[in-house]
């Protein structure tokens, strides 16, 4: 049997306030299968975009453990995360985290470059550039490549950042309220265009959200309360 | 890639950082051109001084010293080609008649030398002196109307009255010409029968004049050597004349100049002299008091010509700071980028960008801002120090004003020496500085939690 692209196991998560003990995750237990999505369901202060931090390697568990294809990962050294992050995760945020000075094509190029040396990209450009052009189709942004984020609609800037977050074929998205900052018609397109990737690359997601009607159209809800989970 | 990209980006899209670049650029420039000036400045009066000097001189000789007996003895020093005598004194110089104007206030400089009436009086042997100093070529390079009649014998009696030559500028600014006569109000020392000494007045009774009024002399035209202080400083006499007013015995000598043949052993030269000089004269081996020196031109001359470089030192010192100030400028316009991009960090993080990956982002701006400076600064310095001359005389042509006063130094434009060395020290220094000041702020953008910016928004 395949192991889950991601799963955490007894993940706890305290942080420390002078000498108290803050705990976030109480020992969370989640695995995402290739091809699922999964919403992940909580109040606010619940520890869900901390979870999704663990989860993509941008921060380390006081204990448990992250698995990535089954392979214990989240004792790795900051390179090492880092590299793997890049190949195996792609982040969408509520607040799209656009470079500014960009244009919507190179803030989809800047993930193609993030592990390369110059001249390795230098000899991949051209492909490179086709493949980031042909997902900015995909998400309907074929006609914005040379747009900076100031010009572009909300909508359209999300849709630049789920592009930025394809370009590398990652395993797994991790979405954090990717339609928190959309009005509703916005975040259905946005929404749509998800569950399209979803299907059409058998590509696992892992969706905060609060939105209990956008969280039953996902495959499973995983609901965290006080730092647990609890259905 | 993306350091560099994202580098380029940032640096491209934020004019602030302009601020940053013309500040190194400016540093640099500053540096380049000034010590340029300055060693430009040194090696021109460097030439001055050397060509209004002797290779090697002997000084404080005793009073017993006699220019032939010395002669001889100096001769066989090895590398000598020639030497001359000289006697040395100081007075007063104005038209008889006119009261003598009073001495000079201590400590008027050398370099503007000529502006007052106090001279130092050579007594020499144009016939020996030639062979030792650039005398010939001095009496040449005045203006047609203030050159001797007889360049062979230029200090030759005229009328009966000894002969006096003076320095173009002095003369030109004091208005004399050929055949006007000059008094020259000095006094000398003279021991009494009791050993004791006392200060008497010279009078001219030794050389053609009365007992009661001072020694006059006849203009006999000027010289020019490219020493500008020397030239107002000095007049020549002929030393018979000197020695007679003096009332000195026949062959005294005071000073004497020597002629190397190779310059490259000058030194070494003025020890063998020095040496020889003692030996004829007397002085035992390790006897210091009162004995003659012999001083290599450069030697003679190392006072003044040290005070030049340490100028040039002092201001090296005086423009750092500008390459301090220039450090600050930059370390404020990389702070606040990295104040300001403290978001892209966590979207860095989150795209598989590590910390140090980050902190190259913003050490590459800083290094591009202070490699911009340097390129720019040592090109424009570059060009400025070279066509500096040019940019004087346009700015005097079109407003009047003189920024570097040429004549003052008896130059006949803006000095200007590159080292290449110096330029390198600059570059290197500069790129030391803006690394220094690039590494701050990008290495707190590194230790910058990528949560707290993904959470921030």
């Amino acid at each position: 049997m395949n192991a889950p692209a991601l799963s955490a196991h007894d993940v706890k998560k305290s942080y420390w306030l002078g000498k108290r003990e803050i705990p976030i995750l109480k020992g969370v237990n989640l695995a995402v299968e290739r091809g699922e999505m999964v919403a992940l369901l909580g109040a606010s202060g619940a520890g869900k975009s901390t979870l999704l931090h663990l989860l993509g390697l941008l921060d380390t568990p006081t204990s448990g453990e992250i698995r990535f294809d089954g392979q214990p990962v989240h004792n790795f050294k900051v390179g090492a995360r880092a590299k793997l992050r890049h190949q195996f995760v792609g982040f969408v945020f509520q607040f799209y985290h656009l470079i500014p000075e960009l244009t919507a094509i190179q803030n989809v190029l800047l993930a193609a470059m993030m592990q390369k040396s110059v001249c390795q990209y230098w000899k991949e450009r051209r492909t490179t550039r086709a493949a980031a052009e042909q997902i900015l189709d995909e998400v309907g942004l074929s006609q914005r490549l040379s747009h900076r984020p100031a010009e572009l609609s909300g909508g359209e800037r999300q849709r630049v950042a789920i592009a930025r977050a394809l370009l590398q074929n990652p395993r797994v998205v991790l979405a954090d309220e990717p339609t928190g900052n959309l009005d509703s018609e916005t975040a259905d397109d946005v929404m749509q265009m998800l569950f399209r990737i979803n299907r059409e690359r058998q590509l696992a997601f892992l969706l905060v959200t609060h939105n209990e009607d956008l969280a039953r159209k996902c495959h499973r809800v995983v609901r965290l309360r006080d730092g647990m989970v609890v259905g | 890639m993306y350091r560099l990209f994202l580098a380029a980006r940032y640096l491209l899209s934020r004019p602030i950082n302009l601020l940053g670049i013309g500040g190194v650029t400016l540093g640099v420039w500053a540096l380049i051109v000034v010590v340029s000036i300055f060693s430009g400045f040194l090696r021109v009066v460097g030439e001055h001084v050397r060509s209004a000097s002797a290779d090697v001189s002997v000084w404080f000789l005793p009073d017993s010293a006699r220019f032939h007996d010395l002669q001889t003895a100096i001769d066989e020093v090895p590398n000598v080609a020639a030497c001359s005598p000289r006697l040395v004194h100081f007075g007063l110089l104005n038209r008889p008649g006119e009261t003598p104007p009073p001495p000079p206030l201590l400590g008027r400089g050398a370099m503007q030398g000529g502006d007052t009436p106090f001279v130092s009086v050579l007594g020499v042997d144009p016939d020996l002196d030639r062979k030792t100093t650039a005398l010939d070529a001095w009496l040449v390079a005045v203006a047609t109307e203030l050159r001797v009649k007889d360049l062979q014998k230029p200090l030759a009696r005229i009328d009966g009255l000894p002969a006096i030559l003076l320095g173009e500028e002095r003369m030109a600014r004091s208005g004399l010409r050929i055949g006007d006569k000059l008094a020259l109000s000095t006094g000398r020392v003279e021991r009494g029968e009791g050993g004791g000494r006392s200060l008497v007045q010279v009078t001219g009774e030794a050389i053609g004049g009365n007992r009661q009024d001072a020694p006059v002399f006849v203009v006999a035209g000027a010289f020019h050597t490219r020493h500008t202080g020397y030239d107002g400083n000095t007049a020549f006499v002929h030393i018979e004349d000197l020695r007679a007013m003096l009332s000195l015995p026949p062959d005294a000598v005071q000073e004497i100049s020597v002629k190397v043949e190779d310059p490259a052993d000058t030194e070494a030269t003025a020890d063998r002299v020095q040496r020889a000089v003692r030996r004829e004269l007397g002085f035992e081996r390790g006897q210091f008091q009162r004995a003659p020196l012999a001083y290599s031109w450069h030697e003679r001359h190392r006072g003044f010509l040290e005070g030049v470089e340490w100028q040039r030192a002092l201001m090296k010192i005086i423009l750092i700071v500008i390459m301090v100030v220039a450090a600050v400028l930059m370390y404020a316009t990389l702070s606040m980028m990295v104040a300001e991009k403290t978001s892209d960090i966590g979207i860095l993080c989150a795209l598989g960008g590590s910390p140090r990956g980050v902190m190259t982002v913003f050490l590459s701006c800083g290094l591009s801002i202070t490699a911009i400076g340097i390129v720019l600064g040592t090109v424009i310095g570059c060009l400025s120090a070279i066509y500096l001359e040019e940019f004087r005389q346009f700015v005097l042509w079109l407003a009047g004003v003189d920024l570097f006063p040429v004549k003052v130094y008896n130059l006949d434009r803006v000095p200007h020496e590159l080292d290449p060395l110096w330029i390198l020290q600059v570059a290197g220094v500069a790129l030391l500085v803006g690394a220094i000041v690039s590494a701050l702020p990008a290495f707190r953008a590194a230790r910058h939690d990528p949560l707290v910016s993904l959470r921030g928004s």
